[in-house]
């Protein structure tokens, strides 16, 4: 509360934008890992290990966001979203090679949305964190109020933010779940699960 | 492999909500260093290394200076 009182409006006002910006990501990352899992279990589209560390990634971003929300806003917050965002992207594009050009083991897995499949769309969504963690840098990043002001100073955003991040801490207990039944302990493959059933031979 | 890397994603995200940063950020190092392993083992193959030689493309010929973009010269 006294951070309202010494904040002047145009400082109030980033700090109150620069927040909203890393929840806006926060929950498009969250959606994206939902509709991942969703469409795991639903269509039986079971991911393969680098689709896996994707996932990884976009939870590393999220975690950057959630290290703000709970711990301040700072730039080496700002750094881990940034190593993950590039993590995504050097996954999704190295993916995206592998199964280019169709051959026996490599093709494309799973249903493709509006025409691209998911490495590409991780292409897409990596450089759009990318430019976005930029624009936010770039517009925020010099702002020392926008430093030292922590997201309770705005009740709303703060309950949205808290909200969010144990959503996300869930859905990262519900995919080691997922990935302890699917992999166990061993290599990932996308033939089974291996702990519900006899992973019958790769075809 | 797989579930050591969720594994210590989850206890980044929770021990950073919850509990220390430095914690969370060492759990965080060790989640990125398997991650960045496990990436570079999926990705190697025993015939052709890290390259990936399908994406080399063979050249037919030099079209013609005059050959309009998109037109494969014969």
């Amino acid at each position: 509360m006294i951070f309202e009182e010494v904040l002047e409006p145009p400082s109030r006002a980033s700090a109150w934008l620069n927040y909203a910006a890393l929840l806006l990501t926060t929950t498009a990352a969250a959606g994206i890992l939902t509709a991942a899992l969703y469409f795991q279990y639903t269509a039986a589209e079971i991911p393969c290990p680098l689709c896996l560390l994707q996932r990884v990634a976009l939870f590393g971003v999220c975690f950057g966001a959630m290290l703000s929300f709970r711990h301040g806003f700072s730039y080496a917050n700002s750094g881990i979203s940034l190593i993950f965002s590039v993590f995504l992207l050097v996954v999704s594009a190295r993916q995206s090679l592998l199964d280019i050009y169709p051959r026996p083991g490599h093709a494309y897995i799973g249903s493709a949305v509006l025409g691209l499949h998911m490495p590409v769309w991780s292409v897409l969504i990596a450089l759009a964190l990318l430019i976005g963690q930029a624009v936010q840098l770039a517009l925020f990043g010099d702002s020392r109020r926008v430093l030292d002001t922590g997201v309770r100073v705005f009740p709303v955003l703060g309950t949205l933010a808290t909200l969010v991040s144990l959503y996300v801490i869930a859905l990262c207990a519900a995919n080691l779940v997922s990935v302890v039944l699917q992999c166990g302990i061993d290599q990932c493959h996308t033939f089974g699960y291996q702990l519900l059933s006899p992973a019958p031979n790769p075809p | 492999m797989m579930a050591a890397v969720f594994a210590t994603m989850l206890l980044s995200v929770a021990i950073g909500w919850f509990g220390h940063r430095i914690l969370a950020l060492a759990c965080f190092g060790i989640c990125l260093a398997l991650s960045l392993g496990l990436f570079l083992y999926e990705v190697y193959s025993p015939d052709y290394g890290f390259r990936m030689p399908w994406l080399q493309v063979e050249r037919h010929g030099t079209p013609p200076a005059n050959t309009p973009m998109g037109e494969i010269a014969s």
